[in-house]
C-alpha cells in the first residue's frame, strides 16, 4: 500500500479526497507497522501450524479415492455424508456427549465445593489446595497408565478394596456397560482441582463490602451464597464450562492408553474416531470430514460462549 | 526508523539460521541410516536394541545406523506411514509381520527380491533360513518383502502349583478342548457367587482378541483369512462360531473365564498373582512369567478341538519404498546382520521371542540357554504346526470388525452366530473397494 502512494500522486490534478484519504490510511499504516511486524511471527507459525493445517482438512475432506490403487478425485460431500452415516461416528458423538456432561457437571461441581470450602488463605487450606491440584500436574497418559492398575480386575488396587463389599467383581474396562464411566472417573478426578483455581479467583472478586453488608442485614451462609457468590461467579462458571466442553472433545489420552475405544466402540469418543479413520483406516478424506464436523461444532460453542459472556459484560 | 537497524540486524540472523536448515553441511562419512523399531513388551527392549545397534555401527565403519523408538506396533506403522508421505522414509523398519499385505497393496515397501539376487543367492536359499511357517507374512506374490526377525505363537500356560492343588497332573498338560474345561473348572474356586480364582483366563483386547480368535477358530480346523488373496475372511463358519461359542460357554455356561474383555498385561497380571490358574498368551510373556512367578509353571501347547494349529505372531523388517539406492543397501547390510543367526539368538534370549533363524538354536549360546530354560523349546516346537498370521487390505479395521463384536459376546450382549454375521458383513464392506479392483474386476 505504501509502496503504491508516489505512483497516485502525480495524476492528483483535480485534488479529489481520495489521496488524501490514502495518505492518512498510509501514516496510519506506518505508524502501526512495527506492531504488524512483532505480530508477524506468532502470525507466521499460526498460519503454518493452526490455519495451514486447517486449510489442508478442508481440502481433504473433499477428495477421496475409489479404490485402493485408484488416484483420488474431487467427491464434494460425499465424506462427510460417509461420516454422518456411520454408526461408529453417531455411537462416538453420544459417547462424547454422555462424557462431556458426565465429567463436566460433575467436576464442576467438586471444583466449586472445594473452593468454597479453601477460600481462606491459611497452611491447612494451602496444603489442601496442593493436594487437590496434584493430579492436575500428572500427564493424563501417565495418570492412566496408574488407573488401569488401579481397575485390574480382581487383583486391582479398587477391587482389593471394595471388592469384598460389591456381589460380583465387575471387569471396570472391559465391561462396556461400565467402561466409559470408569473413564469418566479420571477425567473428573484430573480436572477438579484445575476448575477449582479459577473458582478460587472468582471468589477474590466477590465484594468485600457486599458481603459484610449481608452479614449485617442478617443474610445466612446458603442466603450470602445463593444471592451473592453465586451470581458474582457466574463469568467464572461460563469460562469453566467452555473449558471443561472443550477437555471433553480435546483430552483423549486416557482413552488411547487404556482402552483403545472399546470394548465394542463403547469408550469411542470423536478425537479417537477422527484418529482411527486416519491411522486404522487410512482414511483421509473421512477422517478430515469427520474433524470438519468437530472443528464446527467446537466454533460454534465458543462463538456461543463468547457471546454471551460479551452480553453480559455489556449488560452489567 | 527506529526499528531499521535492530529488524535488519534480526532478519540477517534469521537468515542465516533458516539458511543453515535447509543446506546441511554434507560431509563425506558413513551411510546414515535410521530404524524404527516398536517396543511392543516391556521398556528392556529398548535398551536391549541400543547394545545390538552399537555393536552393528563398530563392526561397519561405513554405515552410522539409527535406532529410533517408534512406541507400539501401531504407532510403528503411523510413524512409518507419515515419514513416506513427508518423503524421508526410515531406512528400515521393525513391523507388525500383519501389515506387510496392507503396505504392498499401498505401494509402501521395497521389493527386496533385487537386493537377495545381488548378494548371488536364490530367494529359496534365503527364505530356507527361516522357519517354514513365517514365510507366509513375509512374501507376497512370490516375492519376498519382509524379513522375520523376532516371533512369537501362542501358549498354555499353567500354574503348576494350583494344578497339583486340585489332584491335576501338570506334567500331562490338557491336549484337547474338552481336557482344558475340565481342568479350568477343576481350578475354579468360588465363595458363593464370587469367583476367588479363575479356572483359565484368554485376553480380549484390540490386536490380541484377534490374535485369540485366530488360534482358537485354527485348533477348531478352521481358517481365519484368504491365506493367498487379502480381500477375503471367514468370519461366518461353522469352525469360527465353534470357537467363538466355546469362549462364551467358558464364561457364561462353565463360569470358569471372567467376564467381558480382558487386556493381556491384565490377563499375565492375573496370572502372576494367582488369580487365573491357566492363561493363553504369547510366548512373548515367557521372560516375564519367568522372571516374575512366584511358583512353578508349565508351558503347553494349545490345546486342539480337530486339529492342532496356531496363527504366528512377531515382527520383520523392512524396508519402505522411495529410500536412495547407497541408504537401501546400507539397510540391507543392517537387515542381514539383525537375522544372522548369532544375532537372532541373543534377541531371542534377551525377549522371550524366538529366533526365526533355525541356525540360531544351533548355536552353542543356545543350546545351554535351552537346556537351562526347557520351557523356551514349546514354542519352537509348536511351530512345526504354526500358519501365517491373518493380513487382509486394511488388516486394523478389518481385525477389529470381528474384535468389536467378541466384546458383545464376552459381555453378555450378543449370541455368537448372530456376532460373527455383524462382523463378517462389516469386514465384507471394508473389503470391497479392493475386490472391485481385483476379484471383482472383470474382463
Amino acid at each position: 500500500m505504501s509502496l503504491a502512494e508516489p505512483a497516485a500522486l502525480p495524476v492528483a490534478t483535480s485534488a479529489p479526497p481520495r489521496p488524501q484519504i490514502l495518505r492518512r490510511f498510509s501514516t496510519r499504516f506506518k505508524a502501526s507497522l512495527p506492531a504488524y511486524l512483532l505480530l508477524l511471527p506468532s502470525l507466521v507459525f499460526l498460519a503454518l501450524f493452526t490455519y495451514g493445517a486447517m486449510g489442508r482438512v478442508l481440502v481433504d475432506a473433499l477428495y477421496q479415492r475409489a479404490t485402493p490403487r485408484a488416484p483420488v478425485r474431487f467427491v464434494g460431500l460425499d465424506n462427510i455424508a460417509a461420516v454422518l452415516a456411520d454408526s461408529a461416528f453417531t455411537g462416538a458423538v453420544v459417547n462424547n456427549l454422555v462424557y462431556a456432561v458426565g465429567t463436566a457437571i460433575p467436576s464442576i461441581g467438586l471444583a466449586l465445593l472445594f473452593a468454597l470450602a479453601l477460600s481462606r488463605t491459611n497452611a491447612v487450606t494451602s496444603a489442601l489446595r496442593a493436594a487437590l491440584f496434584l493430579p492436575v500436574l500428572i500427564p493424563m497418559v501417565a495418570a492412566s497408565a496408574l488407573f488401569l492398575f488401579i481397575f485390574l480386575p480382581n487383583v486391582g488396587l479398587l477391587d482389593y478394596y471394595i471388592g469384598s463389599l460389591l456381589p460380583v467383581l465387575p471387569n471396570w474396562l472391559g465391561d462396556s456397560d461400565i467402561a466409559l464411566y470408569a473413564i469418566m472417573v479420571i477425567t473428573i478426578w484430573k480436572n477438579a482441582g484445575y476448575y477449582m483455581l479459577f473458582f478460587l479467583a472468582g471468589l477474590q472478586a466477590v465484594p468485600e463490602d457486599v458481603m459484610e453488608a449481608a452479614h449485617l442485614d442478617g443474610a445466612g451462609p446458603y442466603q450470602r451464597l445463593r444471592h451473592i457468590i453465586l451470581p458474582e461467579l457466574k463469568p467464572t462458571f461460563l469460562f469453566v464450562i467452555v473449558i471443561a466442553t472443550l477437555n471433553a472433545v480435546t483430552q483423549v489420552d486416557h482413552v488411547f492408553v487404556m482402552t483403545k475405544g472399546g470394548p465394542s466402540n463403547a469408550t469411542n469418543l470423536v478425537l479417537f474416531y477422527i484418529y482411527q479413520q486416519a491411522v486404522e483406516h487410512y482414511d483421509i478424506g473421512k477422517a478430515s470430514a469427520a474433524t470438519l464436523l468437530t472443528l464446527a461444532a467446537l466454533m460454534g460453542l465458543t462463538a456461543l460462549s463468547f457471546r454471551t459472556m460479551a452480553n453480559r459484560e455489556g449488560g452489567s | 526508523m527506529l526499528f531499521s537497524r535492530r529488524l535488519t540486524l534480526g532478519l540477517a540472523i534469521a537468515g542465516t539460521l533458516a539458511g543453515a536448515l535447509a543446506f546441511p553441511a554434507r560431509a563425506e562419512g558413513p551411510t546414515e541410516i535410521d530404524l524404527f523399531f516398536p517396543v511392543p513388551v516391556d521398556g528392556k527392549l529398548a535398551r536391549d536394541m541400543g547394545t545390538l545397534i552399537k555393536e552393528f555401527n563398530e563392526g561397519h565403519p561405513n554405515i552410522k545406523a539409527t535406532a529410533v523408538y517408534t512406541g507400539s506396533y501401531d504407532d510403528t506403522l503411523i510413524k512409518t506411514r507419515a515419514s513416506i508421505k513427508a518423503g524421508k522414509p526410515p531406512a528400515a523398519v521393525i513391523m507388525s509381520a500383519n501389515f506387510l499385505l496392507d503396505m504392498q497393496i499401498e505401494n509402501e515397501l521395497t521389493n527386496l527380491d533385487s537386493l537377495i539376487a545381488a548378494d548371488g543367492t536364490t530367494k529359496e536359499q534365503f527364505l530356507g533360513q527361516f522357519f517354514p511357517a513365517l514365510q507366509g507374512n513375509a512374501v507376497i506374490n512370490r516375492s519376498v518383502y519382509g524379513v522375520p526377525f523376532h516371533n512369537s505363537t501362542p501358549l498354555l500356560y499353567i500354574n503348576a502349583d494350583k494344578a497339583k492343588e486340585a489332584g491335576l497332573d501338570p506334567s500331562k498338560p490338557p491336549q484337547t478342548w474338552a481336557e482344558l474345561t475340565d481342568w479350568a473348572k477343576k481350578l475354579t474356586k468360588r465363595e458363593g457367587d464370587k469367583v476367588t480364582q479363575w479356572g483359565i483366563a484368554i485376553p480380549c483386547a484390540y490386536d490380541y482378541c484377534g490374535w485369540m480368535m485366530e488360534t482358537l477358530t485354527m485348533s477348531n480346523g478352521g481358517r481365519y483369512y484368504n491365506e493367498e488373496f487379502g480381500g477375503e475372511v471367514y468370519y461366518d463358519t461353522p469352525s469360527m462360531l465353534g470357537a467363538l461359542t466355546w469362549w462364551n460357554d467358558l464364561v457364561t455356561k462353565h463360569k470358569v473365564h471372567p467376564p467381558g474383555a480382558t487386556p493381556g498385561p491384565a490377563v499375565s497380571t492375573s496370572f502372576i498373582s494367582g488369580n487365573a490358574a491357566m492363561m493363553m498368551l504369547s510366548t512373548g510373556s515367557l521372560t516375564y512369567v519367568r522372571d516374575n512367578a512366584k511358583f512353578n509353571y508349565k508351558v503347553a501347547f494349545i490345546p486342539r478341538n480337530v486339529r492342532n494349529a496356531v496363527p504366528i505372531g512377531g515382527a520383520s523388517l523392512i524396508v519402505p519404498a522411495g529410500q536412495e539406492a547407497d541408504k537401501q543397501k546400507a539397510a540391507w547390510t543392517l537387515i542381514k546382520w539383525m537375522t544372522s543367526p548369532e544375532k537372532s539368538g541373543w534377541w531371542s534370549r534377551a525377549t522371550g521371542y524366538f529366533a526365526p533363524n533355525m541356525a540360531a538354536y544351533k548355536t552353542p549360546d543356545m543350546v545351554e540357554f535351552l537346556n537351562k530354560n526347557p520351557d523356551a523349546k514349546t514354542a519352537v516346537e509348536q511351530l512345526d504346526v504354526a500358519k501365517p498370521w491373518f493380513a487382509t487390505y486394511k488388516t486394523v479395521p478389518v481385525r477389529k470388525t470381528l474384535e468389536d463384536e467378541v466384546m458383545l459376546v464376552l459381555n453378555g450382549k450378543k449370541q455368537p452366530k448372530e456376532a460373527l454375521v455383524a462382523a463378517q458383513k462389516a469386514a465384507d464392506e471394508t473389503l470391497k473397494p479392493y475386490n472391485a479392483e481385483t476379484s471383482l474386476k472383470l474382463p
